[in-house]
C-alpha cells in the first residue's frame, strides 16, 4: 500500500513526465519533419497535403554530400573553424578565468565587466566594423580571420562561465596546495582543472556549437576558401526554387558532429550543470 | 634549544578595510610546544594563524619561524603543514594521491613516496583506505587523511585550524587524544586554533586567548583558569564561565550585594569599584548565605547547575549534592573566600591580592 506522501509524490512524477514529454515532443518536431523531408523526393515534400505514407528515398543524402553542391567540403572547414576555435578558447580562457575568480588584480572588477560587456552588443552592429578590420588585414575569407573573429564572442563567454565554476572551488584547497609548495601554475593545473572538467565540457560544447552553427559573419567574412557549411547550405535555396529535401538532408548531416560530441561529453555536461547544487562551494 | 619550530610574532597589526584585524599581537612560541589560540569568532585567532601560514602579510610586524625573518615569505617557503576546518581535501584525487601531493610538489623520487604515503597513513589509521576519494570517506576519516597528508613531509610545524569542529561530539573526544599523542610522537610544535575552551584547555601547553584582535592572556591553560588577567577571560574561559558581579573594595574588605567579605589580602588605600569573579564550583549552599531565588536548576549528569537570581545579578552555582529544589525557592549562598577573584570595574584588569 503506498501512503500518502508516497502517492503525491508520485502524482508529482506523472505531472512531471507529462511535461517533459510534452516540451520534448515540441522540441523534437522540428527535427522529425526534417528527417521526414529528407527522405522524400523534391515533388513528394512540395505534395500538400503532405503524404505521411512514402516510400523512403536516400538520394538526397546522396547529392547533399557527393554531389553538385557537395557540403563535404565546408563541412570540413567547419570542422576546422569550430575545433580551432573551441581550443584556443579554452587554452586562453581557463588561465583568464582562473585570474580572474582567483589572482588580486587590481581592475578585476572593471575587467570583469567589460568582458561581460562584450556579450551585451548585438553581433548585427559589428559585421561592418569586422568587414573592414579584416579586409584591411587581408583576413577576408581566410581561416585565421574567421577564428579571431569567432574568438571575440567565445573568450568572453567561455570567461564569464569559466569563473563562476572556479569560484565555487573552496579557497582553503589553493592554500593547502600553496602550503605543499606548489606554485600558482601547478595550482591550477593539479587542484583547479581537475575540478572544473565539467565546466570545461559544458563551455567546450556551447563555444564549439556556437562557432559551428554561426551564420552571419560567416556569410559576411568568409567566401570560397571558407565556407563553413551553415552558408554552404544556403546554395540549395536559390531565387528559382529551393531544394527542401536536399536542404534538409544536409542540415541533419551538419547536425551530426554536434549531436555525437553532445552525447559523448553527456556525463561531463550533466556534472557540470549540476555543480552549483552540490555543497561545500567556497565563495567569500 | 634548537630553533627549528619556534615561531615569533612581534608587533603584528592587520587591518581590512576599516576593521583592524590583530592590533600588536606578540607571540613566542617554542620547539615542540603545543599552542591553542583560543578566542571567540572574529577575534583574530585564525588571522594569526594565517599569517605564520603566509596565507596573509601583517601591516606591520615580524614574523619569524626558526628564528629566520618570513613575514613576507610565500608559504611554500616555510616548512609547515596545515589541516583546515574543512580538511581541503582534493575530491578529485584518491587518498593515497592527497597523501602522495606535498612529496610530488617537493619532487621527491617516485619510488620513496609510496612508502612514505603508507606510513603516514598508517600513522593516523587509514592505510586500507588509500584507494577511496574523500567523498567516500566519513567526516572522521576524512580528517584523518588531512593529517596524513600535513605529516607526511615532516615538516617541524603544523597550524591547525579549529580541525575538529566538523567532527561529532564523540569522535571530537577521541580524536583530541590521538592528536595530541600524534603531535608528541612527533616531536613537532602545533599551533591550534580553536573557540573552543575544553579543547584549548585540554591539548595546549601554553594558549593565548584573544579578544577583538588582542591577545588579553597568555600562559599555561592553569594560568588562564585559575587567574585569568581580565574580565573577558575570566567570562570567556570555564564551563559555565566565572560568575562577575558588581562590588565594592574598600581596605581588605569586600562588600557586594549587601553583604561584606573579609579579604585576606592588604587593604586598599581608597575604595575603589570592583567586579567581584567567582567560579560555580566555589560557591555553596549555606543557611546564613545570601539570599538568591531559584530560576533554574539544571541537571548536568554528575552534579546541578543552579541558575540564581541575586536581585537582578544571574549567578550559576555547581552544587554537587543532589539537592531537590523547586524554581522559585529561595537559596542561600556564600562564597568560598580564598576562590575569589578580582577586577578592576573600570579597566577590567586583574587587581592582584
Amino acid at each position: 500500500m503506498m501512503n500518502i506522501h508516497q502517492r503525491a509524490s508520485a502524482r508529482r512524477n506523472a505531472l512531471l513526465m507529462t511535461a517533459a514529454t510534452v516540451l520534448l515532443l515540441i522540441w523534437v518536431f522540428p527535427l522529425l519533419w526534417a528527417t521526414v523531408v529528407s527522405l522524400k523526393s523534391e515533388s513528394e515534400v512540395l505534395a500538400y497535403p503532405p503524404n505521411l505514407i512514402f516510400k523512403p528515398v536516400f538520394q538526397n543524402y546522396q547529392d547533399a554530400i557527393f554531389g553538385d553542391f557537395s557540403i563535404l567540403d565546408s563541412l570540413l572547414t567547419s570542422v576546422i573553424v569550430a575545433t580551432t576555435t573551441t581550443l584556443l578558447t579554452i587554452v586562453l580562457a581557463v588561465p583568464a578565468a582562473y585570474a580572474f575568480a582567483r589572482l588580486k588584480l587590481p581592475a578585476r572588477r572593471t575587467l570583469g565587466f567589460y568582458t561581460l560587456a562584450t556579450q551585451m552588443v548585438p553581433p548585427v552592429g559589428l559585421v561592418i566594423p569586422y568587414f573592414l578590420i579584416l579586409n584591411k588585414l587581408q583576413w577576408l575569407d581566410t581561416y585565421q580571420g574567421m577564428i579571431v573573429v569567432y574568438l571575440t564572442f567565445s573568450l568572453p563567454f567561455a570567461i564569464w562561465l569559466l569563473v563562476s565554476y572556479m569560484e565555487d572551488i573552496p579557497f582553503e584547497m589553493e592554500e593547502a596546495a600553496l602550503l605543499d609548495k606548489a606554485s600558482r601554475l601547478q595550482t591550477m593545473w593539479y587542484v583547479i582543472i581537475p575540478q572544473v572538467r565539467g565546466g570545461i565540457a559544458v563551455t567546450v560544447i556551447f563555444v564549439f556549437l556556437n562557432a559551428w552553427n554561426e551564420f552571419l559573419f560567416a556569410v559576411q567574412l568568409g567566401g570560397n576558401t571558407v565556407r563553413p557549411v551553415t552558408v554552404a547550405m544556403y546554395n540549395f535555396v536559390s531565387v528559382e526554387q529551393t531544394l527542401w529535401a536536399k536542404l534538409a538532408a544536409a542540415a541533419l548531416v551538419a547536425m551530426l558532429p554536434v549531436v555525437i560530441i553532445g552525447i559523448a561529453a553527456q556525463k561531463q555536461i550533466v556534472k557540470g550543470l549540476t555543480v552549483g547544487a552540490v555543497k561545500g562551494g567556497g565563495r567569500r | 634549544m634548537t630553533q627549528a619550530g619556534r615561531v615569533t610574532l612581534r608587533g603584528i597589526n592587520k587591518r581590512f578595510g576599516s576593521f583592524t584585524a590583530l592590533k600588536n599581537v606578540d607571540l613566542d612560541i617554542k620547539p615542540e610546544e603545543f599552542f591553542a589560540l583560543l578566542g571567540p569568532s572574529g577575534s583574530g585567532k585564525t588571522t594569526t594563524l594565517r599569517m605564520i601560514a603566509g596565507l596573509e602579510t601583517p601591516d606591520e610586524g615580524v614574523i619569524e619561524i626558526a628564528g629566520k625573518d618570513v613575514t613576507f615569505a610565500p608559504p611554500g617557503d616555510r616548512d609547515i603543514a596545515m589541516v583546515f576546518q574543512n580538511y581541503a581535501l582534493y575530491p578529485h584525487m584518491t587518498v593515497r594521491e592527497n597523501i602522495a601531493f606535498p612529496l610530488k610538489m617537493e619532487k621527491v623520487p617516485a619510488k620513496e613516496i609510496e612508502p612514505r604515503v603508507v606510513d603516514a597513513a598508517k600513522k593516523v589509521d587509514i592505510d586500507h583506505l588509500l584507494h577511496r576519494r574523500p567523498g567516500q570517506l566519513s567526516g572522521g576519516q576524512q580528517q584523518r587523511c588531512a593529517l596524513a597528508r600535513a605529516i607526511v613531509r615532516q615538516p617541524k610545524l603544523f597550524l591547525l585550524d579549529e580541525p575538529l569542529s566538523n567532527l561529532d561530539a564523540q569522535l571530537r573526544l577521541q580524536t583530541r587524544v590521538e592528536l595530541k599523542k600524534l603531535q608528541r610522537s612527533l616531536n613537532v610544535t602545533a599551533i591550534y586554533v580553536t573557540h573552543d575552551q575544553e579543547e584549548a584547555m585540554t591539548l595546549a601547553d601554553r594558549m593565548a586567548v584573544f579578544f577583538n584582535g588582542e591577545i588579553m592572556q597568555i600562559g599555561t591553560p592553569d594560568e588562564v583558569f585559575n587567574r585569568p588577567d581580565s574580565i573577558a577571560v575570566a567570562a570567556f574561559i570555564g564551563s559555565p564561565p566565572m560568575n562577575l558581579l558588581p562590588a565594592q573594595l574598600d581596605g581588605s574588605q569586600l562588600k557586594v550585594e549587601g553583604r561584606t567579605i573579609e579579604l585576606d589580602r592588604k587593604p586598599t588605600a581608597t575604595p575603589m569599584a570592583v567586579t567581584m569573579g567567582i567560579r560555580p564550583s566555589h560557591i555553596r549552599i549555606d543557611a546564613d548565605g545570601i539570599p538568591a531565588r531559584l530560576y533554574l536548576s539544571e541537571n548536568m549528569g554528575e552534579s546541578v547547575l543552579l541558575n540564581l537570581y541575586i536581585g537582578e545579578h544571574l549567578v550559576k552555582v555547581r552544587a554537587n549534592e543532589n539537592v531537590s529544589l523547586d524554581d522559585g525557592d529561595i537559596v542561600p549562598i556564600t562564597f568560598d573566600v580564598n576562590a575569589i577573584h578580582l577586577f578592576d570595574a573600570q579597566t577590567g584588569i586583574r587587581i592582584e591580592n
